[in-house]
């Protein structure tokens, strides 16, 4: 396998087929190897697959990142070596089908539990109950007052996203997919519901120490 | 969800920085970012606001690790 620098990279993938078609195939082998490594090594989900399965993941995801990577060449800034930025482009790739995949026949409204939300509060007053009786109510209070700013600080979407990804386990990219929106603009809401949580909370006196200092103690 | 699951929701939500930045911003970093940390580098020390963005960001903390797993196997020559 050929060794390039980042320009030889540039000018071989943008050449004409001669000098473009090797690069591609050299390319395409080193995202291979790498995604295989990282699906084998990695992806405890995986290990009850064939290592021919994996090997023909693997190959799929390879492809599909070198034709990601070829339409992408100007978006290079340099910042790294061209193999690292084009792995970490079939990285994502692999990451996100394989998310895609688990949860393809999940809705909405399945992931969020018919659509009610499980705040805080409403799962965790009972959890409360084996303290002595003060302390299960200074908790209690603290979770009506978490689900309250849940309720008051959110709208019906921020509430929505912070369940499915902070309550819920589910992918940044598979929520955006589900809610209509990019990963971009699903951060942004989610950043911007944390920030009003967290103004609301400490309104409320409510400091994460104290918080944290009460709920770790048994 | 039980104690655990509320103090890291808490967490989450008090990490909260004004500062913090998106996605694709972090995105952009996470190759150059990887390659340094696999030689040792503190990503914290290195790009705070990267590194916040990844103790928040599930996503980008998945791909970054994923990253850092491949880089540090090739400079280990297990990929050759």
């Amino acid at each position: 396998m050929t060794e390039r620098s980042n320009a030889q990279w540039l000018e071989d993938l943008r050449g004409d087929a001669a000098v473009r078609d090797p690069a591609l195939t050299d390319l395409r082998a080193r995202l291979q190897r790498g995604i295989f490594f990282y699906l084998s090594r990695e992806r405890s989900d995986l290990a009850g697959l064939a290592n021919e399965e994996i090997t023909q993941m693997a190959e799929d995801f390879a492809q599909d990142a070198t034709l990601r990577v070829l339409d992408n060449l100007d978006s290079f800034r340099g910042d790294s070596q061209f193999t690292t930025w084009a792995m970490k482009v079939g990285v994502r790739i692999a990451i996100t089908e394989l998310r895609r995949s688990h949860y393809k026949d999940y809705s909405l409204d399945t992931l969020t539990a018919n659509g009610d939300l499980q705040l805080p509060a409403t799962s965790l007053v009972n959890a409360a109950a084996p303290d002595r009786p003060e302390a299960a109510t200074e908790k209690s209070d603290v979770l009506q007052k978490i689900d309250a700013a849940f309720e008051d600080a959110l709208t019906d979407r921020q509430r929505q996203a912070l369940q499915l990804l902070m309550l819920d386990g589910v992918s940044l990219d598979e929520v955006a997919e589900k809610m209509n929106t990019n990963r971009n603009a699903l951060y942004k809401l989610v950043h911007d519901a944390r920030r009003k949580l967290r103004q609301h909370l400490e309104a409320q006196g409510l400091s994460p120490e104290y918080i944290m200092r009460l709920f770790e103690a048994r | 969800m039980d104690s655990n699951d509320l103090i890291e929701l808490v967490k989450r939500i008090y990490s909260t920085h004004e500062a913090d930045i998106d996605c694709d911003t972090c995105d952009e970093q996470l190759d150059c970012l990887a390659e340094l940390v696999a030689i040792g580098y503190d990503a914290a020390l290195l790009l705070p606001a990267v590194q916040r963005h990844l103790d928040c960001c599930g996503s980008c903390r998945e791909t970054f690790r994923a990253l850092l797993c491949i880089v540090k196997a090739q400079q280990a020559g297990e990929l050759t």
